[in-house]
């Protein structure tokens, strides 16, 4: 159904969710709220890395930028939420284009020790600049809810629309970007880039515009988060976001967005589930530590055994008794006797 | 000249930390080609352990080479067991690239849960077995210590019988030709899974030197969340993508290039820009000389 | 292929219209006004309080829900407040801010606590308070553990009540006292390079005071290997006789260690943040003797005065509560935040509700008996608590006890204006302090 009516999947999605939002109590509202962040901030590194190939461990860093672009415009311009969130992409997207200029050359561990060193020193960048609020960070207010939606509606609820809004709008986007010939650009360079490069395609380009949009994608999750915090500062995009979002993504696939939503919900989820056992045994050591343990066993199993996600190991177990709907790109050069392909 | 002197003795202080966590990252890389970011992790565990020996034991000479040898044995059975499986199951597609970085990830976040269930999260303490306070030269006290030698000899001395083992003898040979050649090295009769294995005991003994030396030279405090490692762990890799994640006797030299420079930078300019210089450094080496200052240039390959 | 699209459609189909008609016979959760406020029966009173219990900021802040615990249960037993018992939710955000909120929401929307009480922390606090919106939802949030001056400003918090004295307090006064006691000596400060430091820095400005050497460190960098040693390398250049220390205690511990490892002596000067023993001791209780003949501020009772009728009373209430635990100024933080609490909710009365706790303690407030050597400076229009310092000086065993044997108490504002002597005499206890 999503491949042949995209856009009416993704209404008939938004509809559930209105839906949802009217029944729900506040607590799930807030929460649902966040996994349309963590929805938007998985699917730019399913982009970086699943299809283009770069790997990056200090995400964080541009939904920090994003965040702080989108508070600062609000405090000091009076910016409309609109433009906030656009402003919030646009810085983002400069950071990941700089960033992606840099690192052209680099790949693998280079590049993610690099992403990483970024991710521990940004907020210490932040902190020379009095503008950004040090510790304490910048306020964020979105305002209120307009009056027209009634007495009633919360705040949460608010934050809910605005961030699925957004999600939606944002999925339909880069699923479209994604299976257009940026994306089957991406992940030619990503399965071989000399000869993707012979074939005729741009790499230092391609794989700059990949961190780009990423990036951009990355600095609206981290408006969205700002907004759901009412705060921009560097507690808000701690190292630890960085690693959930890659976990996040490893866990709905890096390949593909079908399986955006677990990652998503599993996310949030866990806090929750952990609490609950918790609870059950009443031990405090149980509460600190057992999250922590579930994410990091999950991201490991996921890893070993389902490592391109579950939503490409469905379709590669279609693939074996013939039902296939998927096809790989593939790119074969031949120049004189020798032969490159991105066929593995 | 007092400070310049004061300078290069703490950068020389500094290096040496990170320079055993660059050394483990360098192994690590050479007979695997992986970077381990879970070496933090491994060195913090290993630091818990040399926590245990130390208050059973009761004499750090003994508990130190103990640590060094479990945490050997640990990193062999990581190895042994994530990343053989891993390299069965995801070396195809996107994520090959990528996996064992994640795999060595959630292994961080699953070493720092176990060690919070075990030991919980109040800090504890690794009594230093040599005095803290610099020698004393006259009435001038300069800002090196016992403690502060003893890691920098410790060093030195681990450095030179790695490079030895690498370059004289034949189980290096191995261990190098495993790294660059699998194939032609199983044809050679090598067992390669097992020299890798190996790999991975050597760097997990020098990760195991650098959690234990790092806490007993600083506030000698270790708990979960210690900051030190994570921060340990960047500029471990810093250290050795400047001297080049090819070359051991790099990764000393990359350690000192960082320690000096960061020395400098508090002492003579700011100590907020500590983090900045450090990328930029970083950076600045990736662009210019990507393969580090002793790296060669075919060996760079990522 | 077709076949296969179309069932799945009409399986995707069902599927969701099945979950959206059952998700819509559960009955909407409108916000009903409320007839009485949440957290409050007849009997009970439910509070909460959000703080660092494990993580970075953790040593000695995890004692203060303990040590509110312990005061509640006191006043349980004899009764309670107005006739209801006092139960405190206590949570853990790490220090960090999502997680503050995500704590605070719990504790309003689950829970449904009265009021919150004590959260730590500026950035985790400012968090919840916009997020949460305790404002709107008329949440009492009283007696925050954290020194930024904001948070007294009653147009921008209308329900929140702050505790400590500012940073810029802080600084004014320190200043005042390093001008009188050391003028003509070389004087060096070590500042965290953020917020927290740069208030203080705003009020050394303020009080008049400059420093021959400015030392700033990156927040986080003090846990490297070099960054102590830099420090000190610095100060002994610049011959410092007179060292002031406005970080948090990481940092105090990083100097205090590498000067003694480099055999450097200069009069310590700490700051309340920074000069905790018992986060000291938590890290490596070697480095608590280090502590010895420094400076330091406080506006509570010293926890090692056993002539003060409240240490009194807290260290035996403390005992019996919680025997394996130290008793220090975190306990003593813990407790006085507590006795407040419970002051301000008699105060209020048994028809008891979140306004009127509100308005109790701006009219009354200043009134309150409490623990502390400062007057409570609560007002219609001023929601601040503690106003002023002592200066003692610390122990071999990390016990700061005041200068001269006797409390000598200046207070001042956030503002310019100065620094006073203060007049001011704590009330006597009240009965079993009740």
């Amino acid at each position: 159904m999503l491949k042949k009516h995209p856009i009416i999947t993704f209404i008939f999605f938004g509809f559930i969710l209105f839906l949802i939002s009217n029944r729900l109590d506040e607590l799930r509202v807030y929460q649902g709220a966040t996994v349309a962040v963590y929805a938007i901030g998985i699917a730019s590194l399913i982009l970086l890395i699943g299809y283009s190939g770069q790997v990056s461990l200090g995400h964080g860093a541009f939904l920090a930028i994003g965040g702080f672009a989108a508070a600062l415009a609000r405090i000091h311009f009076d910016a409309p939420i609109w433009l906030t969130f656009v402003v919030a992409v646009l810085a983002a997207a400069i950071g990941g284009a700089l960033l992606g200029l840099a690192a052209a050359r680099l790949s693998g561990p280079y590049l993610a020790g690099t992403t990483l060193a970024l991710a521990i020193g940004l907020p210490s960048i932040a902190n020379q600049f009095s503008i950004f609020g040090g510790e304490q960070g910048i306020s964020f207010d979105i305002g209120l809810p307009p009056a027209s939606l009634g007495e009633d509606f919360t705040q949460y609820k608010w934050f809910f629309w605005i961030s699925w809004t957004v999600a939606l709008i944002t999925l339909y986007w880069l699923r479209n970007i994604l299976n257009s010939r940026y994306g089957r650009g991406w992940r030619a360079v990503r399965s071989n880039d000399v000869a993707a490069e012979l074939a005729g395609i741009h790499v230092g380009r391609n794989k700059v515009l990949a961190f780009t949009i990423s990036a951009g994608l990355a600095g609206l999750a981290g408006a969205l988060l700002a907004m759901t915090i009412s705060l921009a500062s560097p507690g808000v995009f701690p190292l630890a976001l960085s690693f959930s979002l890659a976990t996040g993504a490893v866990l709905s696939g890096v390949t593909t967005l079908g399986g955006i939503m677990i990652g998503s919900v599993t996310l949030v989820a866990i806090p929750e589930i952990a609490l609950a056992i918790a609870n059950r045994y009443g031990s405090e050591t149980i509460t600190t530590n057992l999250p922590g343990l579930l994410v990091s066993a999950l991201l490991i199993l996921t890893v070993l055994f389902v490592p391109n996600g579950p939503v490409e190991q469905m379709h590669a177990k279609r693939a074996k008794r013939g039902h296939s709907s998927h096809s790989p790109v593939e790119i074969s050069v031949r120049v004189g006797s020798k032969t490159w392909s991105t066929k593995k | 000249m007092n400070q310049f002197l004061d300078m290069v003795l703490i950068g020389i202080s500094a290096a040496s930390i990170y320079s055993l966590m660059a050394i483990s990252m360098v192994l690590v890389w050479r007979s695997t080609r992986v970077v381990n970011f879970a070496q933090a992790g491994m060195a913090l565990l290993s630091a818990y352990i040399g926590y245990e020996l130390v208050a059973r034991v009761g004499n750090f000479w003994i508990a130190l080479p103990l640590a060094m040898i479990l945490g050997a044995a640990f990193s062999a059975f990581i190895e042994f067991v994530l990343m053989r499986t891993l390299q069965k199951h995801s070396s195809q597609g996107a994520i090959a690239a990528i996996a064992p970085i994640i795999a060595t990830l959630g292994l961080l976040g699953l070493i720092r849960a176990t060690i919070g269930f075990i030991w919980g999260h109040a800090d504890v303490q690794i009594e230093p077995p040599l005095s803290k306070v610099g020698f004393t030269f006259g009435d001038t006290t300069i800002v090196m210590s016992p403690m502060g030698l003893f890691v920098v000899l410790f060093v030195i001395a681990l450095m030179i019988i790695v490079s030895i083992v690498f370059q004289k003898t034949n189980i290096g040979l191995a261990l190098r030709a495993s790294a660059h050649a699998p194939e032609i090295a199983q044809l050679a009769g090598i067992r390669v899974s097992g020299i890798r294995t190996l790999g991975w005991a050597i760097a997990g003994a020098a990760g195991a030197a650098a959690g234990i030396l790092q806490t007993v030279n600083g506030t000698g405090a270790l708990s979960p969340e210690s900051l030190e490692f994570s921060l340990l762990l960047v500029f471990g890799f810093i250290a050795a993508v400047i001297g080049g994640l090819e070359s051991l006797p790099g990764a000393v030299l990359g350690a000192l290039i960082l320690g000096l420079v960061l020395a400098a930078v508090q002492i003579y300019i700011s100590g907020a820009l500590v983090f900045i210089v450090a990328f930029l450094l970083l950076l600045l080496v990736l662009i210019l000389r990507p393969q580090g200052f002793l790296g060669s240039k075919a060996g760079r390959r990522a | 292929m077709i076949r296969i699209n179309r069932r799945k459609l009409i399986t995707t189909s069902a599927v969701l219209a099945i979950a959206a008609l059952t998700v819509a016979t559960v009955p909407a959760q409108a916000l009903n006004p409320q007839m009485a406020d949440p957290g409050i029966t007849a009997s009970t009173i439910k509070l909460g309080v959000t703080s660092p219990l494990t993580g970075i900021a953790s040593p000695g802040y995890n004692k203060i829900p303990g040590a509110m615990k312990a005061y509640f249960d006191y006043v349980n037993t004899n009764g309670g407040v107005n006739g209801r018992k006092i139960t405190l939710v206590s949570k853990d955000d790490q220090y960090i801010p999502t997680t503050a909120v995500a704590k605070a929401n719990e504790l309003i929307l689950r829970d449904k606590v009265f009021a919150l009480v004590g959260t730590l922390g500026t950035a985790s606090t400012k968090a919840l308070t916009a997020s949460t919106q305790l404002s709107k939802r008329g949440i009492p949030s009283l007696f925050v553990n954290t020194g930024w001056s904001g948070f007294a400003d009653k147009k921008a918090y209308p329900t929140t009540f702050s505790i400590l004295p500012s940073y810029q307090m802080e600084a004014k006064i320190m200043a005042k006292y390093v001008k009188e006691t050391y003028a003509g000596k070389k004087i060096a400060i070590i500042y965290q390079d953020d917020d927290f430091g740069r208030d203080a820095l705003a009020g050394f400005k303020t009080a008049g005071l400059t420093f021959d050497t400015y030392i700033p460190y990156a927040s986080g960098s003090q846990a490297l290997p070099a960054t102590g040693a830099g420090w000190i390398s610095k100060l002994k250049t610049a011959g410092a006789e007179v060292t002031v220390l406005f970080g948090v205690t990481s940092a105090s511990t990083a100097a205090l260690a590498n000067a003694y490892g480099a055999g450097f002596k200069t009069q310590w000067v700490l700051g309340s943040v920074g000069g905790d023993a018992t986060t000291i001791a938590a890290t490596n209780k070697a480095y608590v003797p280090l502590l010895f003949g420094a400076k330091g501020f406080s506006f509570a009772p010293a926890p090692t005065d056993t002539t003060d009728e409240y240490i009194k009373l807290f260290q035996s209430i403390y005992a019996t509560a919680q025997p394996t635990q130290t008793f220090d100024n975190n306990v003593v933080a813990g407790m006085s935040n507590a006795f407040l609490a419970v002051q301000a909710l008699k105060a209020a009365g048994a028809n008891l509700t979140r306004a009127g706790l509100i308005k109790a303690i701006e009219t009354k407030g200043s009134t309150f008996a409490s623990p502390f050597l400062t007057p409570l400076g609560y007002s219609s229009t001023s929601h601040v608590g503690a106003t002023g310092y002592w200066v003692g000086t610390y122990g071999p065993t990390g016990a700061l006890t005041p200068d001269g044997g006797k409390y000598t108490v200046y207070t001042t504002d956030s503002g310019t204006g100065p620094v006073v002597l203060s007049t001011y005499t704590r009330p006597a206890m009240p009965a079993k302090g009740l």
